[in-house]
């Protein structure tokens, strides 16, 4: 009788092993799995921020070189103000950086051409394609300014803006003692990992990183000063390879360069392959971009290429606003300027701004025949054009097309009114002075104001300072200003000024 | 109960099998597998020659990425003439097309991981060009002039020597450079950086006179190449001796014929292109072949393609009367030795009176112990001389145009300058500039540019005398003009 009641093995009250198993597996796997999730969620994620519009994206969009060298976002948003000595104004608009405005009037978070990423825990920000290739332009003074995607990057400050890195990261205020309280002030709503732990380690993180890498950018600080809207592209390419810059050739250096424009890449593509960047170096749009793309802190590993894509996709086909949209143009008078462009510039520069034949477009002009200023030139070098043949090993995209030119190419001209001033080195403030043989061009000239002169066609450079911005004063004279050749009676300088005026008038509508 | 113990072992014991056979075959993939290099290294004899394997990755190849990073980690070890030169190993002169990933003579396999070494071509292609403002022209066979051997050899060492040389300094940079998967990581890590590390420290004693204080530089375009064979392959015992000499050039190697006694290398060494393609190709190698039949096939294409690949025209205008006159008096002045039976073969070192420096860094002994060590190796060649030379022989002067400097020791910088008594030749210039003097004929060698960009020579030090050869001195101006012209047309 007693069977019914004798309790079967299964239903003896619990070991208390069982619980005490049950603890250490909480406590050893599933706290510390818990904490560890947490931990992944908060370090391990990698998220861009995304804009679904093309022209956002190429705006604010990620390149990916927030990986290697991303601020943290309130180091990049207290800088400013921690090391203001140290630029020539107030905020990062002081060097020229185009900030778009919010509803209210006041000027957006970060400026075009900064994207943003989330990594390692960290909101990172750095610069985009978007930083050396959107300008503004006004109509005159007390015009607003109207932001055009794809321009020169007339007003940014390169070499202010590197220069300003490196040196707030030598001053004893780059640490916590000074970021911190500016980042608390500006309002920021840290939470305690990242008030006590996540920034003061990323300041000292970046602050060594900084430090590390100006030993390879010393040489920016000895050459005669770019100005704004110019970089000495090549000699920046360099310092991938951390080469000894001090060693190379003098004649190598103060080459500095406008930033060129980017429209209508498609047409420099097909239907045959131009000669690309001023001296023709490369004939890939797609290498060019991923070169270019270094500037941006990106490296193999970390380029974002998905996102890069984007932007390349944009560009291909993305146009320049028209003069017309602006200034009058008087039909006229352009239309008597068309048979003297036909005549003297088509077989190089193009049909029209926007129909790219011709028999010698996207082909190198042997210096001796341009006569430009060969610092430029001559920046490039052949020992480094096989040294970017080793940039991407390993990936199928691995640079094969970088190759040493002796001349410039000659360039398309779709919105040649935005790309002021002139020639590669934006030696030649405007058009009309192209026009002019090189000794009746202007010697000097102010450089970064954004009001336009429709008369000269370029931006207006006569004046040193407007409101409380000073302009950048250009001297011709200086080692790799010169602003000398393209000129002579095939370059049009020798035609009657009446037919100039009728030329720039036709070259308005390109 | 024990059978369910029995079952559970079987279990464990084949899920140990599995993982050991996959670590195998991991470990087999990633560090011994060989893969053939890829198509377009072979679609033509001249790629081939420049970029094909001779199979020195498997002993002296160097891991494709830390050969890589190098250049940016340690970027002040790259020196010539005791400065430091900036951009990477194009600043030590190798020959480099644009375009490619490795310049000319350098080649990658992967045999488990990618792997750089080099072939002929580093040492056997010439560039030059036609002006300052043009790029470089490359000849397949031709004298490496430019590239500067014992600038790399010493890099290499000096690089493994530094304590920077370690997995942590280099992963970092490879990991800037490139995505490596988590086994190649572990691998560089603890096998791979350590073992080069190793491999290349281990060169450093056999390399000591390379470091000697007391020795000039070789410079640009030149090796101490019996040296290379007595202290690396034979492992003498340093000794003072000490000649550097030009790096030859080596078309139309047809030319030598035993019968006639014409024989390969500067003082006759070698009885024939056999054995001095193979000599040559050990000396690359740094160790016996790991496979002598695919070795022996390496060597027997080598063979029939340099002798017959012919040297190119001499690219530049040429004054045909002047040359015609040229002619005349090369025949009388120059022909009975360098075109005739005589050519190729030995002539007394007090006949011609050039440095003997060459010469004396080889001997009869070296020559058998070398034929020993080649012969243990199972390579069937006639082999080095095993005599004392008594001279240099008298060099064909097929493509003479582009085999500045001249004398075997790159003394002279110029046809021209050859032409005049030892007194009147430069004392000091500088090798390896490749833009070329029509007038002189030979290199450019004393301007800012070539200053820069080349090594600086100095006659008066160990080896590098430029006397002798003290023929055809006494023409006239104008006949030296014209004998010039017409040498340009050989």
């Amino acid at each position: 009788m007693n069977e019914e009641f004798e309790l079967s093995p299964s239903e003896q009250p619990p070991s208390p092993w069982k619980r005490r198993f049950l603890i250490l597996l909480v406590l050893t796997v599933l706290i510390p799995g818990f904490i560890g999730l947490l931990l992944l969620k908060r370090f391990g994620q990698d998220i861009p921020v995304d804009y679904p519009s093309p022209t956002e994206h190429f705006k604010y969009g990620s390149t990916g070189g927030e990986h290697e060298m991303g601020f943290p976002y309130w180091i990049w948003k207290a800088l400013p103000e921690v090391c203001p000595q140290y630029l020539p104004g107030k905020g990062y608009q002081s060097l020229g950086m185009v900030y778009e405005k919010k509803p209210d009037g006041s000027d957006r978070d970060l400026p075009v051409g900064t994207s943003q990423r989330r990594y390692q825990g960290v909101d990172r920000v750095f610069v985009n394609c978007a930083v050396c290739h959107v300008s503004t332009v006004r109509t005159a003074a007390d015009q607003p300014a109207t932001i055009v995607l794809g321009m020169p990057a007339a007003t940014f400050n390169m070499k202010g803006f590197e220069e300003f890195f490196f040196r707030c990261a030598a001053d004893p205020r780059f640490s916590e003692e000074y970021i911190l309280p500016e980042i608390q002030r500006q309002g920021a709503k840290l939470d305690l990992l990242d008030r006590y732990l996540v920034y003061p380690i990323a300041i000292a993180i970046m602050r060594d990183r900084v430090l590390a890498l100006a030993g390879r950018f010393d040489w920016v600080f000895k050459q005669h000063e770019w100005g704004p809207g110019r970089v000495d592209t090549f000699n920046s390419a360099k310092v991938i390879f951390n080469w000894p810059m001090h060693l190379l050739d003098p004649k190598e250096f103060d080459a500095p360069a406008d930033f060129p424009s980017i429209w209508r890449q498609r047409q420099r593509m097909e239907p045959k392959e131009m000669q690309l960047h001023w001296d023709g170096n490369n004939t890939t749009v797609e290498e060019r971009n991923k070169s270019a793309a270094f500037g941006t802190g990106t490296t193999p590993p970390t380029i974002d290429i998905e996102r890069i894509k984007r932007v390349e996709a944009w560009i291909r086909d993305a146009e320049p606003p028209h003069f017309s949209d602006f200034f009058p143009v008087d039909r006229s008078l352009a239309a008597q300027g068309a048979p003297i462009y036909l005549q003297y510039c088509a077989a190089c520069h193009g049909a029209s701004g926007s129909e790219f034949s011709g028999e010698y477009v996207g082909t190198v002009e042997p210096l001796a025949k341009i006569g430009t200023d060969r610092r430029r030139l001559d920046s490039y070098t052949y020992t480094l054009a096989v040294n970017q043949a080793t940039l991407y090993a390993g990936y199928p995209w691995r640079f094969t097309h970088f190759q040493k030119t002796h001349g410039y190419a000659n360039m398309p001209l779709d919105g040649l009114w935005l790309r002021a001033p002139y020639l590669h080195n934006g030696s030649v403030p405007s058009l009309r002075d192209l026009l002019e043989p090189a000794d009746k061009r202007p010697k000097a000239f102010y450089r970064g104001n954004d009001v336009y002169d429709p008369v000269k066609v370029g931006f207006v450079s006569n004046i040193s300072e407007a409101g409380n911005k000073k302009f950048f004063r250009l001297d011709t004279s200086l080692p790799g200003n010169g602003n000398g050749g393209h000129e002579g009676k095939a370059y049009g300088t020798e035609l009657s000024p009446a037919e100039k005026t009728a030329l720039v008038e036709f070259l308005k509508t390109f | 109960m024990t059978s369910s113990c029995k079952t559970w072992l079987k279990y464990a014991a084949l899920g140990l099998a599995t993982v050991a056979v996959i670590g195998a075959m991991i470990g087999y993939d990633r560090g011994f597998r060989e893969y053939p290099q890829p198509d377009w290294v072979t679609a033509t004899p001249d790629m081939r020659f420049k970029y094909g394997s001779i199979s020195a990755e498997q002993d002296s190849g160097i891991p494709y990425w830390i050969f890589y990073v190098l250049p940016r980690v340690f970027p002040e070890k790259f020196r010539e003439d005791g400065k430091v030169v900036p951009g990477g190993y194009a600043a030590l002169g190798v020959p480099w097309e644009m375009g490619r990933e490795l310049p000319v003579g350098f080649t990658q396999k992967t045999i488990g991981f990618p792997r750089v070494a080099n072939n002929c071509a580093v040492c056997h292609t010439t560039t030059y060009r036609v002006s300052p403002d043009s790029n470089p022209v490359f000849v397949v066979g031709g004298s490496g002039h430019t590239t500067n051997v014992q600038a790399f050899f010493r890099l290499l060492i000096d690089c493994a020597k530094d304590p920077r040389f370690n997995a942590d300094i280099l992963m970092a940079e490879i990991k800037r450079v490139t995505h490596i998967d988590w086994i190649d990581q572990l691998l560089y890590r603890f096998l791979i950086i350590p073992m080069t590390k190793q491999r290349l420290l281990e060169r450093e004693a056999q390399f000591a006179w390379l470091y000697r204080e007391d020795f000039p530089d070789w410079g640009r375009g030149r090796d101490d190449g019996m040296n290379l064979t007595r202290y690396f392959m034979i492992k003498a015992p340093m000794d003072d001796y000490f000649g550097p000499a030009d790096m030859p050039a080596i078309w139309n190697l047809k030319k030598y014929d035993p019968a006639k006694g014409s024989r390969p290398n500067y003082a006759s060494d070698t009885h024939d292109v056999h054995s001095v393609v193979i000599d040559s190709a050990l000396g690359v190698l740094g160790a016996p072949p790991k496979n002598n039949s695919r070795f022996m096939e390496q060597v027997e294409w080598l063979k029939a393609y340099l002798s017959e690949l012919q040297p190119p025209n001499y690219p530049f205008p040429i004054d045909k009367a002047r040359a015609a006159r040229g002619k005349v008096l090369f025949a009388s002045h120059c022909a009975a030795c360098h075109a005739s039976d005589k050519t190729g073969t030995a002539l007394p070192l007090a006949e011609v009176g050039t440095d003997r420096g060459r010469l004396d860094t080889w001997n009869k002994d070296a020559a058998i112990k070398a034929n020993k060590i080649v012969k243990e190796m199972g390579l069937e060649r006639k082999g080095l001389v095993e005599e004392d030379l008594p001279g240099y022989h008298i060099p064909f002067l097929d493509g003479l145009w582009l085999r500045a400097p001249y004398l075997h020791n790159g003394s002279v910088p110029t046809l021209r300058d050859l032409l005049e008594p030892v007194a009147q030749r430069p004392k000091v210039f500088w090798r390896g500039y490749d833009v070329y003097d029509q007038t002189k004929v030979g290199f450019v060698s004393d301007t800012p540019e070539a200053r820069r960009a080349g090594t600086r020579f100095d006659t008066a030090s160990k080896a590098g005398g430029n006397q002798g050869h003290e023929f055809g001195t006494g023409l006239s101006a104008s006949e030296k003009d014209a004998l010039v012209e017409y040498l340009k047309t050989l």
